[in-house]
């Protein structure tokens, strides 16, 4: 669902600390019908021209607070993404992503189910790795963007 | 006694999502654009803070119904069992998360609330206190595949159709009769009388495959084979053909889960039921006469009349979902669409 609007297109942009460009960021939404609690955000399997970008490298904003991580994120069992809202991945590259137009494919993975199902166990133990073709919720595929980098907007 | 026209929010996720039509803009096309007055909604779509709304948007929320003079039907509640990361959400704390949802669909003055068909039997049983004390129903869903009446259906062991417990309705039917409560019951989705794949669902996993040839095959081919076999047949004619299962148990589907006449010994038990379809489109020879080609409405409804239903069908639009990978110009119009289907629920009603 909403695969292609998964990332806003005018919203990837290099991030700045301290003077120096870190890596990058962009805006998105959730791929589904409803919201979701944000413990059950898993992350994304994200490539940036044919570069992987693991989970490990990716951190989550959301409802106003500073990024997190996902080991962060899977502790906030109270706290809702709402459906209506949108939110940022950053991603660690140092010196960011150069001028104009990137490659990316993204894969958003949400554990979000209608109940009980045979792997729950299995999911505890080894959540399911973004891109692996489990827990992509409604995001079947790797989806596929050229996205212009937008400059000068940085802080 | 009559059956009443109303309108699942979730007909317009889609607009939503766009920032088209927010909850307030839906409700005055349900009152304006179809002239009727059944809301059903989707919690975690229209609840801004779920499950945590402000006093503020509660208020606002009756009081905008009420000045469009609405009523608040079912609202839609979910089971997410990896919530805490941790372990798996047990049955009393499933339990609790559904009693939470009923205090808050309680304070939005819904009557209802609809559970997902993979809540357990126990896990029911023990809000039915809490159902009654906040006077709102809890109606299970049946959805496709699930059948009413499981006769020798064969229990799936891949995909989203391995967790089916095909003796749902039983249970719920039992439990009602032993507990004597009439705050438990079902939500049939009209899904279940759908006899054939939707052409937009064919044409979204032909876009997707990558042997569409595959989908072409399924098609022709699904009414020889079991669920699991049919499967393993794919894979073998087709390797890497790039169709996820749900789509291969989508483009299978060849005849109805439920027959129409199912319907006639629940009709007691139904709380409100999902006017589900994914494509209206005119009837040729009928200008204005809107169908949904793959899904019978004109039995199921006969029936229902007939035998005295007394509550809402609530439309529920799915069609928009495999429309969405053709850029902004070949989305669909979620408002139109359900205008199409008030039309031929009108015509249907009588």
């Amino acid at each position: 669902m909403f695969d292609q609007f998964l990332i806003r297109k005018d919203s990837l942009e290099n991030v700045t600390e301290n003077g120096r460009v870190t890596g990058f960021k962009f805006a998105v939404r959730i791929a589904d019908y409803r919201g979701c609690f944000l413990s059950l955000h898993n992350g994304y399997y994200l490539t940036v021209d044919g570069v992987e970008y693991p989970n490990e490298l990716q951190k989550f904003q959301i409802n106003g607070k500073e990024p997190r991580t996902y080991e962060e994120l899977k502790t906030c069992c109270w706290e809702h993404w709402d459906y209506d809202d949108e939110g940022f991945v950053y991603v660690q590259k140092e010196g960011g992503l150069e001028s104009g137009v990137h490659h990316i494919g993204i894969q958003q993975s949400i554990l979000a189910q209608y109940g009980y199902m045979p792997w729950d166990e299995e999911w505890v133990l080894h959540p399911p790795v973004p891109g692996s073709g489990q827990g992509a919720g409604k995001t079947e595929t790797v989806s596929f963007f050229d996205i212009a980098l937008s400059e000068g907007g940085n802080e | 006694m009559a059956i009443k026209r109303g309108v699942s929010l979730y007909s317009y996720q889609q607009s939503q999502f766009f920032k088209k039509l927010d909850w307030k803009a839906q409700i005055r096309e349900v009152r304006e654009g179809l002239g009727t007055d059944g809301i059903e909604i989707i919690n975690e779509q229209l609840i801004r803070h779920y499950p945590f709304p402000t006093e503020e948007f509660l208020y606002d929320w009756r009081s905008y119904m009420a000045r469009y003079n609405m009523q608040a039907v079912t609202m839609d509640v979910y089971l997410d069992v990896h919530q805490f990361r941790d372990h798996v959400m047990t049955h009393r704390e499933a339990a609790e998360h559904l009693k939470n949802d009923i205090r808050l669909a309680a304070k939005m003055g819904f009557q209802n609330i609809r559970t997902l068909v993979l809540v357990p039997i126990d896990v029911i049983e023990a809000v039915l206190p809490t159902a009654e004390k906040y006077n709102v129903k809890i109606g299970k869903e049946i959805h496709a595949p699930w059948p009413i009446k499981p006769g020798n259906f064969v229990q799936p062991k891949k995909g989203m159709a391995a967790g089916i417990n095909f003796r749902a309705v039983d249970e719920i039917v039992e439990l009602r009769e032993r507990t004597g409560s009439r705050y438990v019951g079902l939500v049939p989705d009209f899904g279940i009388f759908q006899h054939s794949p939707s052409d937009v669902a064919i044409a979204y996993v032909k876009r997707h495959a990558k042997k569409p040839e595959a989908v072409d095959w399924i098609l022709e081919n699904a009414p020889a084979y079991g669920h699991d076999e049919l499967i393993d047949a794919v894979d073998e004619k087709f390797p890497d053909h790039g169709i996820p299962i749900n789509n291969i148990d989508r483009m299978a589907l060849h005849k109805p889960c439920c027959a129409p006449e199912d319907l006639i010994d629940i009709i007691p038990y139904i709380v409100s039921i999902h006017g589900k379809f994914y494509n209206m489109t005119e009837i040729p020879g009928k200008p204005g006469c809107y169908e949904d080609k793959c899904i019978d409405y004109e039995t199921p409804v006969r029936y229902l009349r007939q035998h005295g239903f007394d509550g809402y069908i609530n439309s529920e639009f799915e069609g928009q979902r495999d429309q969405q990978d053709m850029g902004e110009e070949g989305l669909v119009d979620e408002v139109e669409q359900v205008r199409r289907h008030h039309e031929m629920l009108k015509r249907l009603l009588g």
